[in-house]
This record gives structure tokens, C-alpha cells and sequence, in this order.
């Protein structure tokens, strides 16, 4: 079996080249049977592949443990379903994945497109050949997952890793590399206009429903990496800034802002030449947060290990996609060039440009932070850490600018706005941005970050609203009929509109979670049996601990009765599964409780069987859900704009009782998924030593623990407050210094000092010292901002000169051919 | 494999019958299918499944295959691909996609996010390329070449070597046949 899929991962090379060479070919000598032959190939690329991987599958459920692939990621005892995501568990098998997905959504695009853009098809199925050639020669030359032991074959697998085996994470890399896979067409597409010269608006057309397709995937993977994390890791909250999770989040920036940049260019046909630029970018940005993950540039949770040569083959690879395509942009200059004005800077199309500014700035400075490291230690020898801190406070702003213009962009007029229509549209959504933050007063909410956050979510749901309802009412007017029917009516012929505003209300909703975190709590207790603990207004009580067996691992529950108001109201049973063959790597199965309002989530951060004590981090995460329903908010959204445009008769038909079963059904899907405490069931027997793990005494020391990070590298730099495992020792040895140096009595300089001096770098500070090289750090974010906006102005006041300049004379249009027009128009709605 | 083989095999079958080959292919697959079921006995559901999976996913591969290959072998006189031209297709997406954007913005003027004179600009500029695109739709053209081109060439050298090209009404830009004295439009006198 194994010899039979390698034999197929040549073929398929083999086939990629054909295609490649076939389809130029053809299309440069206008030859059809050459470019017939070049689909039928490009297709045959696809059949090879499923072939390939239904091989790989079998290998993995028949247990073939002569495939090193099949021994490293799997064995006996995993589950059905965990035996096939093994697939994809490794590096090797990810790397096919990829191809197979390619080659299957390639086929896809080339199938729907052969006919409408018959002239970029050919160079369309060149480009996508040549990326798939690039991950099967990685494949072939040096990361084969069909390689096979020389000699004999091990008889049992060491399976796969156990923080893996969760329904999340089995989904969470497939949709993150659907988005990624997705993105390669749109680029394909831009690379078939730039050599084919067709750079019109139809290219955009041909590829604007694979962004958004794309964009849908990237988000879903994120988030669900998000839940995942949330869930699994137990770090008590989501984003810790992680290089593979921002690996993910480059692309998504970029992607975002081509998709609003590419409405600027439909109707006014500006920033042609930045639309190209975002598609190229985009799928760079793809490439490039594969390599980062992959090759061990940048360290990392869930980074897959150091390998130089895979990390020389993709910086050849990169170096070649963007010289390839940028000389080819330079090349078509004169075909882009376009009729660009900027009437005022209170219009539409300036917001899409400030909202491209900021998106490509946060894709900059996350890039710049997440390299920051590797370059440090190139240039000074001396590796360190940029930690989540960093991260948030230059995010935060720029979250809420991009969160401001969700709310003013849509309010504003193409070409510009005048003063009577500015206040007349921002009167309501204003009112309800000042109402939200009125709200949020009242709870004590600070203005920075989260009040301003709260006051300009209730701006952009206003404006969202306010759209609905003009839209509707001017739509009741024009067809005469009811409010509902123009409402859906207005949904369905604007799918993209109207489903982008819907969009926008469930990025309203991730930012309220966001803004939760105002209130977040998170204290760590050790509790003996009957002892108690407070957090927020809940009273938990440790009610003892068991130990039970499933046979592929042993699982260490705690059981926890949780009080309000004196009333037991619910039972949390937080625990640590420690898997067969993973003994040294415990997962660590939060307990949560979740409410709308809040979760309370409980980690059993270290136990003592004998006198059934327990270490628990507790965390109560307002507002927390919010996130995850906001995520399914954008997908429905997504959904809508996504809606092929002959649905249109069914959807407005169908659509309400569709929309709301959907939402229920997604909500109750997050909810219920997530709701299950880790089921336990009780039993007896084992035993595990604890050691006193350093929680801090005082504010000052919690301070500490969270402003210096463990510096083990399997963690992916958490600070030394959430850094808990069991196996870190590394962590628990610098909380014990930590805590020496505070009963000595030293203060905040002094210690950092310490350990300065002690580790002889500045790896374990969560933020490098402004001094130095390192003061680059502290800098370049303002440069890069600096430098973008200097260049948006610079572009927009050449384009407002030269408005006048070019007036289009329309030319009176002949009566029959207008009444022709008026004629369709009435028949189009 | 055995199932490539028999692929191997239905598809010369194919050849000889002159059917549809996926016909064959989905046979074939078919009988694989069947085939493993039987041979896999005992080894159940999965063992099957995987099997009949990796059958299909075989005669997939033969089919593409095929559908890559046969383009080469046909005869000459199928070349009709218009690179670079654009099909009576597209040209209808284009008008359409121009009287939605007119739509779209009648639906802005009303709802406030538009002066009268910006409107009367655009709605003008994108009732002008609506006009232009009725008319390239009326008189067919990208249609006319395509089809001179083609007879031409089935015609032989002859009809190639005095190569006329279609005539335009000076007056409403219509393409007329070569042969035609009068616009087939306006009835205008074609000027030769």
C-alpha cells in the first residue's frame, strides 16, 4: 500500500507538470485540443489525489504500521473518527491534505469557469499546478508520509498527541486550511488576468465568491481554534497571540480588506492595482503562515519542529511567488491604470481606504511582532519574547478604529456626503452608541478599553439596523407591499450588502465578548476536602477526588459543587486525563459552566490523592458566549452573501423560517457542544505526588507572575501565572525564585533585574526592554503606521487633483434603445 | 491492482462500442465494488467501505485520465475556442450586472446616499455601456468572425484566399453579411 501511494504522489507530479505545460501551451497557440487536454489533466490531478488519500486513509484505519506516518500518529486504541483526522495530524499528512483540497477546489473553480472565462482558465490551471508542484516535491524529496521502516515495523503506534483528540481540533485544521487552500484561487485567477491582460472587472467577479468562501473557512478555523483553546489548553481564555494562531489571522486581514477594497473597484472602478496587490499578498500571507509553523522559525504551542530544509524550500518558493507576480503587476501597469478621483474625504470609498490602511496595518505590525524574535536573534544573538501584552495594547486601538468605521462606512455616501444627509444618517446609530455606553456606565465599566468598545458596538448595531429599516421602507414604497415581505425582498437582492451588514452585527458580537474581559477574574486556590473558595458571586467547594480508567487513558476528575447565594446550583468536574504512551503530557478537561452572561470555568491545575486536596485555577469569563454566537452571526451572514443569484425566487420564499432554524440550530450546536462538563465516571486507585505550586500571596506577586513568562517553549510563552502542567517544571521553578526574591523583600526593578541577570536574555519578559535593537520593537509599529497613512494621503490628494479633469461626456442615448433599457429594468426586480 | 486493470480493460471496451466511456467507468467501478464485498467477507463494514472507496476513487483516476488524453487524439476540426473573444454569454452577464448596478443606485438616490446630479452622472455613464453592450448583443457580434472563421476553414484554401471582411453600417455600426446592399438594421445603403 505504501509503495502505491508514493507511485501516486510521482504520477501526480508528473501530471502537474503536464497540466502546467499543456494549458500555456494551448492557450498561447490558441490551440483547443491543447487546452482541453490540460483541464482533462488538471482534473485527473484531483482523481489521483482522492486516490492518494483514500490509501492514506486505509493505511490508518487497517492500522499498516509499516508507514512511519501510521506509527507516529496513531495506534489500536484511538477511536474511528480520530484515526482518520490523524490524516492530518502531522506534518507530512498535512502537506497532502493541502494538495488534495487544492487539487479538489481547483477542479471546482475550473469546472464553473471553463466556460465564462475561457481565456484565463488555461493560465488558471498553470498557476494552481505549479503551487501543488511545489508541496509534492516537498512531499517527494523530503517529507514523504507514505515512507515506510527499512526494517521491521513496530507493532503498536505511539498515537496521537492527546491535546489533538478533541472534536474541535479535528475540524479546527480542515477549515483552516480550506481558507488557506481557497485563497490560492483567487491568485490563480489574478495571475491568469495580469498574463492574459483582461484586467476588467471580471476576474474580480470570477473570484469574489472563492474569497468570501475562503474568508468563511479562515474565520471558522480561527474560531474554532479559539474554542479549542478555550477548551482544551485550559489558559482560561482564547487568544494568547500564538505565532500559529496569527499565522491564521495574516491572511484573514488582508482577505477582509480585498473584500471591502473590491467594492471601491466595482463601483467606482479606483484601486484596481491594490485589489491585485491584496489577492497576491493574501495568498503569500498563506504560504508564509505555513512556513512559519512549519518549519520551527518561530517557537510556538503548537509549532511542528525545526526543519531547515523545509524552511530553505519555502523561502525559495516565497521569493519566487512574490518577484513572479509583482514584476508581472509592473508589467500591466499601463493596463491598470484607472480613472481614479476622490471627490471628498466624507465619502465611502476614502472609509474602504482608511479601513484597507488599518486592516494592513494590523497584518504588518502582527506579522512584525510574531517575527519580531527570529529577527532579534538574527541581528543581536539574543532571543526573546513578545507576549500577548504587546499584542493587546497596540490591538485594542486599532480593533476599535476598525470597529468605529464598521459603524460609519455604511452611513456615508459614494463620491461624498453633505452635512444635511451626514446628521440626518448618524442621528440614530449615535443615539444608540451614546445609549450603549450609558449602559455600560452603569456597570462600572471603565472608558478604555471596553466602555468605548460597548459605546461603539451600539453604533454599529444602530447603523445596521437604521440600514435594514430605510432599505425596507423604501422597498415597501417601490413594490407596495409589506414591511417583512420588502425586508426579505431587500435581503434577497442585495445578498452582498445586506448580508455583509449581517456580518458586521456578528463582529458587533465578538467584540462584546471582547469587552468582557473587562471583568475577568481568575484567582487560584488550593482547597482542601469540604474546604471553600469564592470567586465573583460564586462559592465553589471541593466535594473530593477520583480516579478512573477508560483504557486508553486515566482520568483524575475533581468533583466541585458550585454555590449562589448559599443555594447549590450546579457541579463542575474539571479534570486531567493522562493518556497511554502521553503519561508526561497530561491534557488538562476544563470544567465550564455557561451562562449568556458569564462562564465559570474551573482547570484542576494539581492534585494530592491522599488527602483529596485540589489546585484550581478559577476564572468566571464574562460575556464569553458571546464570541462564539457572534461567529455564527458572520456565517450566516456569509451564507446569505455567498447565495448563488438565481436562489434568489426560493430565498425569498423560504428564507425566514431558513434563517431562523439556522441560527437556532448553530447556537444550540456551540452551546451544547460546549456545555458538557468532562463526564467522568467514578472509581478508584492511582496515585500522583503534588507539589505546593507558588500561587501568588499578594497583588504584587500575581503582578509578577504575569509580567514574566515560563521559558520551558512548550507552552508558547505564557506568563508564569497560567503556565500550570504538571510537566513544566521550568515554570514552577521561576514562580519558586519569584517568590524568594519577593520575601526578600525586593521590588518590581530589582527582580527583573534578577532575572536578567540570571537568564542572560530577555526571553522570559513579555515584552522586550525599550533599549537597543530592541527598542526597533517599540518603533516600528509607529513607523509602519506612519508610513502607510503618509502614503494613503499622499495617493488620495493626487486623486482629488485630477478630478476634474477627465468629466465623462455621456452621450445622449438614441430613444428606442432607452426605452429598451427602462424596459428591462422594470422586468429585472 | 486489479481494479486498475479492469479499468485498463473497459476502457478499450469503451473504444470499440462507441458509448459513453464514464458509462463504462461506473461499471466497472460497480463490479469492483461488488467484487470487494464478496472477497472482503468477514472483515466488516469499514474493510468494505475502504475497499469500494479505494475502487471508485481507481476508476475516477482511469476517467480523468482519459478525459486528459482523448482531447489530443480528436479530430482537427473541433478547434471552435474563441481565446481572448468574449461569448454571447458574457456579454448578457455584462448588461445585466450593468442594469443591476443602475438599479442599485435608483435604490441609493431613494434611500438618501446620493445627490440627484452624482446619480444622473453614473446612472448616464452605466446607461451608456447598458446601450453600448444592446447593441454589440443585436448585431451578434463576436458570433459573425467566429463563424466566418470556421467556414473559412471548413471550406478549404478557397474560400480562405479572398477573405471578405464584413461590412459596417456607417450609420448604427452593424455588422451586415458580405453579400448585403442594405443595413439589416436601418436600411441605410451599404457604401462599399
Amino acid at each position: 500500500m505504501a509503495s502505491l501511494g508514493s507511485a501516486l504522489l510521482l504520477a501526480t507530479f508528473v501530471v502537474c507538470s503536464y497540466a502546467a505545460v499543456v494549458s500555456v501551451a494551448g492557450a498561447r497557440r490558441r490551440s483547443r485540443r491543447l487546452v482541453e487536454s490540460g483541464i482533462g489533466a488538471f482534473y485527473l490531478i484531483a482523481a489521483l489525489m482522492i486516490a492518494a488519500s483514500a490509501v492514506m486513509i486505509n493505511a490508518f484505519l487497517t492500522n499498516d504500521y509499516s508507514i512511519k506516518y501510521v506509527v507516529h500518529y496513531s495506534d489500536s486504541v484511538q477511536p474511528l473518527f480520530y484515526k482518520i483526522t490523524s490524516y492530518w495530524g502531522g506534518l507530512d499528512g498535512s502537506i497532502m491534505f493541502w494538495v488534495f483540497l487544492l487539487s479538489i477546489f481547483g477542479s471546482i473553480a475550473v469546472y464553473v469557469n471553463r466556460e465564462r472565462h475561457r481565456e484565463l482558465v488555461p493560465y488558471v490551471i498553470a498557476t494552481i499546478s505549479v503551487v501543488q508542484m511545489f508541496f509534492l516535491y516537498l512531499m517527494i524529496v523530503h517529507r514523504n508520509p507514505f515512507t515506510t521502516y527499512l526494517r521491521a515495523a513496530p507493532a503498536e503506534g505511539d498515537g496521537l498527541n492527546p491535546l489533538l483528540q478533541n472534536v474541535y481540533m479535528a475540524i479546527h485544521p480542515p477549515s483552516l486550511y480550506t481558507g488557506f487552500v481557497g485563497m490560492t484561487i483567487p491568485f490563480a485567477f489574478g495571475i491568469a488576468a495580469l498574463v492574459t491582460g483582461h484586467l476588467d472587472d471580471s476576474w474580480l467577479r470570477a473570484v469574489r465568491r472563492w474569497t468570501m468562501f475562503s474568508w468563511l473557512f479562515l474565520s471558522f478555523g480561527l474560531t474554532l481554534g479559539m474554542i479549542w483553546a478555550y477548551e482544551e489548553l485550559g489558559w482560561g481564555g482564547y487568544w494568547a497571540w500564538d505565532p500559529v494562531e496569527n499565522a491564521g489571522l495574516l491572511p484573514w486581514f488582508t482577505a477582509t480588506a480585498f473584500l471591502h477594497s473590491v467594492m471601491v473597484q466595482e463601483r467606482r472602478s479606483m484601486l484596481r492595482v491594490w485589489n491585485v496587490t491584496l489577492v497576491i499578498v493574501t495568498f503569500f500571507l498563506t504560504i508564509f503562515g505555513t512556513f512559519m509553523t512549519r518549519s520551527g522559525v518561530v517557537q510556538s504551542v503548537h509549532a511542528f519542529g525545526d526543519d531547515p530544509v523545509l524552511a530553505k524550500l519555502f523561502t525559495g518558493f516565497m521569493i519566487l511567488i512574490l518577484v513572479f507576480s509583482f514584476s508581472l503587476v509592473v508589467w500591466r501597469l499601463p493596463l491598470l491604470k484607472a480613472r481614479n478621483e476622490l471627490d471628498s474625504w466624507l465619502s465611502r470609498e476614502a472609509a474602504f481606504m482608511v479601513n484597507n490602511w488599518i486592516l494592513l496595518f494590523a497584518a504588518l505590525f502582527v506579522l512584525f511582532g510574531t517575527m519580531f524574535p527570529t529577527l532579534s536573534e538574527a541581528v543581536t544573538g539574543e532571543r526573546l519574547t513578545v507576549a500577548g501584552a504587546f499584542f493587546n495594547k497596540w490591538m485594542a486601538p486599532v480593533g476599535l478604529v476598525l470597529l468605529l468605521l464598521t459603524g460609519v462606512g455604511p452611513l456615508l455616501a459614494w463620491r461624498r456626503s453633505t452635512i444635511g444627509n451626514l446628521v440626518d444618517s448618524f442621528l440614530w446609530p449615535v443615539a444608540a452608541g451614546v445609549a450603549a455606553w450609558a449602559v455600560s456606565l452603569a456597570f462600572r465599566i471603565p472608558l478604555w478599553p471596553s466602555g468605548l468598545c460597548f459605546a461603539l458596538c451600539g453604533l454599529v448595531v444602530g447603523t445596521v439596523v437604521q440600514e435594514f429599516w430605510r432599505g425596507a421602507r423604501v422597498r415597501r414604497k417601490n413594490t407596495g407591499t409589506d414591511l417583512l415581505t420588502a425586508l426579505v425582498g431587500l435581503v434577497g437582492r442585495n445578498k452582498r450588502r445586506y448580508g455583509g451588514y449581517i456580518v458586521h452585527v456578528g463582529i458587533v458580537l465578538i467584540f462584546f465578548g471582547f469587552a468582557g474581559n473587562a471583568k475577568k477574574l481568575d484567582e487560584q486556590v488550593l482547597l482542601h476536602v469540604g474546604q471553600e473558595a469564592k470567586i465573583g458571586r460564586y462559592t465553589i467547594r471541593n466535594n473530593g477526588i477520583k480516579v478512573s480508567d477508560d483504557g486508553q487513558k486515566q482520568m483524575t476528575t475533581a468533583y466541585l459543587a458550585v454555590f449562589v447565594d448559599g443555594k447549590e446550583i450546579d457541579g463542575l468536574y474539571p479534570a486531567r486525563w493522562a493518556y497511554r504512551r502521553h503519561e508526561q503530557e497530561p491534557t488538562t478537561e476544563v470544567a465550564i459552566r455557561r451562562t449568556p452572561a458569564e462562564d465559570l470555568y474551573a482547570v484542576l491545575g494539581g492534585f494530592d490523592l491522599a488527602d483529596q486536596s485540589a489546585t484550581l485555577q478559577l476564572v468566571v469569563n464574562p460575556l464569553v458566549n458571546w464570541i462564539w454566537v457572534g461567529f455564527g452571526v458572520m456565517a450566516l451572514g456569509t451564507g446569505i452573501a455567498l447565495l448563488p443569484e438565481r436562489s434568489f425566487a426560493f430565498a425569498l420564499a423560504k428564507m425566514p423560517a431558513e434563517a431562523v432554524t439556522t441560527t437556532i440550530a448553530m447556537l444550540l450546536l456551540v452551546l451544547v457542544a460546549g456545555a458538557r462538563p468532562a463526564s467522568a465516571q467514578p472509581g478508584m486507585g492511582g496515585s500522583e505526588d503534588t507539589r505546593s505550586s507558588y500561587y501568588a500571596r499578594t497583588p504584587f506577586e500575581k503582578q509578577m507572575q504575569h509580567e514574566i513568562v515560563c521559558t520551558c517553549g512548550a507552552c508558547g510563552h505564557q506568563t508564569l501565572a497560567e503556565c500550570r502542567k504538571d510537566a513544566c517544571s521550568t515554570s514552577h521553578q521561576m514562580r519558586g525564585e519569584l517568590a524568594a526574591m519577593i520575601d526578600q523583600g525586593k521590588g518590581h526593578d530589582e527582580i527583573i533585574q534578577a532575572f536578567l541577570a540570571k537568564y542572560g536574555s530577555e526571553e522570559m519578559l513579555g515584552a522586550p526592554v525599550d533599549k537597543g535593537f530592541n527598542r526597533m520593537a517599540w518603533l516600528f509599529p509607529y513607523l509602519i503606521g506612519a508610513t502607510s497613512a503618509i502614503a494613503v494621503a499622499f495617493i488620495a490628494v493626487k486623486w482629488t487633483r485630477k478630478s476634474d479633469a477627465e468629466a465623462v461626456a455621456a452621450a445622449p442615448l438614441d430613444a428606442t434603445i432607452a426605452g429598451r433599457i427602462d424596459d428591462e429594468l422594470r422586468d429585472l426586480d | 491492482m486489479s481494479s486498475a486493470i479492469s479499468t485498463e480493460k473497459d476502457r478499450a471496451a469503451a473504444d470499440r462500442a462507441g458509448l459513453e466511456p464514464w458509462q463504462f467507468f461506473l461499471l466497472a467501478a460497480l463490479g469492483c465494488a461488488t467484487a470487494v464485498t464478496f472477497l472482503a467477507r468477514g472483515e466488516g463494514p469499514t474493510a468494505i467501505i475502504l475497499l469500494s472507496v479505494l475502487m471508485g476513487a481507481a476508476a475516477l483516476v482511469g476517467y480523468a485520465a482519459l478525459r486528459a488524453v482523448r482531447p489530443l487524439v480528436l479530430p482537427d476540426e473541433e478547434r471552435t475556442m474563441i481565446v481572448g473573444q468574449r461569448t454571447r454569454a458574457a456579454l448578457e452577464r455584462e448588461k445585466l450586472l450593468a442594469l443591476r448596478s443602475i438599479k442599485e443606485l435608483e435604490f441609493d438616490r431613494a434611500m438618501g446616499r446620493l445627490s440627484e446630479e452624482d446619480f444622473s452622472e453614473m446612472s448616464g455613464r452605466l446607461r451608456a455601456r447598458a446601450a453600448r453592450l444592446i447593441k454589440e448583443l443585436d448585431a451578434g457580434a463576436g458570433y459573425r468572425e467566429q463563424i466566418e472563421t470556421d467556414l473559412a476553414q471548413r471550406l478549404g484554401a478557397r474560400a480562405a484566399e479572398k477573405h471578405v471582411a464584413a461590412p459596417v453600417c456607417a450609420a448604427c455600426k452593424t455588422a451586415n453579411d458580405h453579400d448585403a446592399k442594405f443595413c439589416k438594421s436601418c436600411g441605410q445603403p451599404l457604401g462599399r
